[in-house]
């Protein structure tokens, strides 16, 4: 290591950030967020000591940057490998194309569609309530402490929503808030938090998500109606129609030919291979989102606190 | 002795045992500890040198956390970031009990043959 010891929290923090910078942008924000508690905690311990003498023993109980890095590295890939269980994957056409019904990714994905109306109201909600009331109480005492309020609580959202995504897709994300180093100033911290591109691009992600969610929700819903109404509404009519149990109301199929005992067989076909396609569809939708949320929620390139006096040195 | 040597080995052998030693320090504490809690205590009962380095704690606490054989909360702090708080569950002390078991055949298994050297 050609490297000079660290000797502030900030530098710490920033040869952490270099060692992991290959990784996961949730994982580094949680290695961050762990070095951070412990280096500052270790600072509080010895008052008589100043920041960098602490630092440079630092090395010898925490441990070194890269060997921090690699105890994540480590332990990620570990528990990634015993929390997944191995799953045969079809390959062949037939089995990959309905082994999709054997994937609770599919499920919790499509379940997430469903979801994604209430989650987008409340969102969309929370965003313009905070935004407008912020802007208008701007020119009044309480305005700034007001929207300093808002913008904590959209990180506890951001988290929150953050968590859904990866119990829903499997994505990995954010496990710890988004924390910004004590030690600049209150109105420098501010300042950063403002010219952070999180900030934004969160705030975006939240009003976006009342359209993404009524056009996840539509599709989900005429999706599972057409492909269940296809696939049941023979099995009803031929009940009705022979008398086997009495479905509420009466069963008719148009066009009038859908009725032919020839025809019946084909519209479930075509029921279930909807349904296949639509599971297909929602397993896509989850990926994709949490590629989208990853990267208006997570950003590797924001500038925290070190990153912004790195930049800066 | 080559000094990396030692180094390799050592990591080699931590690999399992910081989960074990985790497990064991949260179920013997009548409170839930947060990371440099427990960092300082591995330190402490070893004349101040953890044998791991306390780094290497902390993701092994998120994955048993994940694992469902700890608890955690979250608790405000003055000195920076808030702390987590973890405190094992009963999942975690079936776990540790068979570790430990696991632990007494491999030290005695281990021990039989290092012994015979030193012994007459």
């Amino acid at each position: 290591m050609n490297r000079s010891a660290p000797r502030s929290i900030d530098h710490y923090l920033r040869q952490l950030r270099e060692e992991l910078a290959a990784e996961d942008a949730a994982l580094i924000q949680d290695a961050l967020y762990d070095a951070e508690e412990y280096l500052r905690a270790e600072v509080a311990a010895h008052p008589d000591k100043s920041e960098s003498d602490v630092l440079e023993l630092i090395a010898s109980t925490y441990g070194a940057p890269d060997e921090v890095a690699s105890a994540y590295r480590d332990t990620e890939a570990k528990v990634k490998a015993a929390m997944t269980t191995p799953r045969k994957v079809a390959t062949s056409g037939v089995s990959a194309f309905f082994g999709v019904f054997l994937d609770p990714r599919a499920y919790t994905s499509l379940f997430f569609m469903l979801l994604s109306l209430a989650t987008g109201i409340i969102y969309f909600t929370f965003a313009v309530i905070g935004l407008s009331l912020s802007a208008g109480l701007a020119v009044l005492v309480i305005g700034i402490p007001f929207f300093l309020v808002f913008m904590a609580l959209t990180r506890v959202v951001s988290l929150a929503e953050g968590r859904l995504i990866e119990a829903m897709t499997g994505e990995r994300m954010p496990r710890r808030p988004i924390h910004q180093s004590g030690t600049a100033g209150f109105w420098s911290r501010v300042g950063q938090m403002l010219k952070d591109r999180r900030t934004w691009t969160t705030l975006a992600y939240l009003i976006l998500m009342l359209p993404l969610g009524i056009a996840y929700f539509v599709i989900a819903v005429v999706g599972l109606s057409l492909s269940l109404a296809f696939t049941f509404a023979p099995l009803l009519y031929l009940a009705d129609h022979y008398g086997w149990f009495y479905p509420p109301g009466n069963v008719h199929m148009n066009p009038a030919w859908l009725e032919s005992l020839w025809a019946l067989p084909f519209t479930m076909l075509v029921g279930v291979l909807l349904l296949t396609l639509v599971m297909h569809l929602a397993r896509g939708v989850g990926r994709l989102h949490a590629m989208y949320a990853k990267t208006l929620l997570v950003s590797p390139a924001a500038p925290t606190a070190a990153g912004v006096q790195a930049a800066a040195a | 002795m080559d000094d990396s040597n030692g180094k390799k080995f050592q990591k080699d052998l931590n690999g399992g045992l910081v989960g074990l030693v985790l497990l064991a320090v949260l179920n013997q504490s009548t409170e839930d500890l947060y990371g440099y809690e427990i960092a300082k205590r591995l330190a402490s009962a070893n004349e101040g040198v953890s044998i791991f380095k306390e780094g290497t704690i902390y993701p092994v606490l998120r994955a048993l956390s994940a694992a469902h054989l700890l608890t955690s909360r979250i608790v405000p702090s003055y000195s920076g970031p808030p702390r987590r708080y973890y405190r094992i569950t009963d999942q975690g002390r079936s776990v540790l009990a068979e570790w430990t078991a696991i632990w007494a055949g491999t030290r005695n298994f281990v021990d039989r043959f290092i012994d015979k050297g030193h012994s007459p």
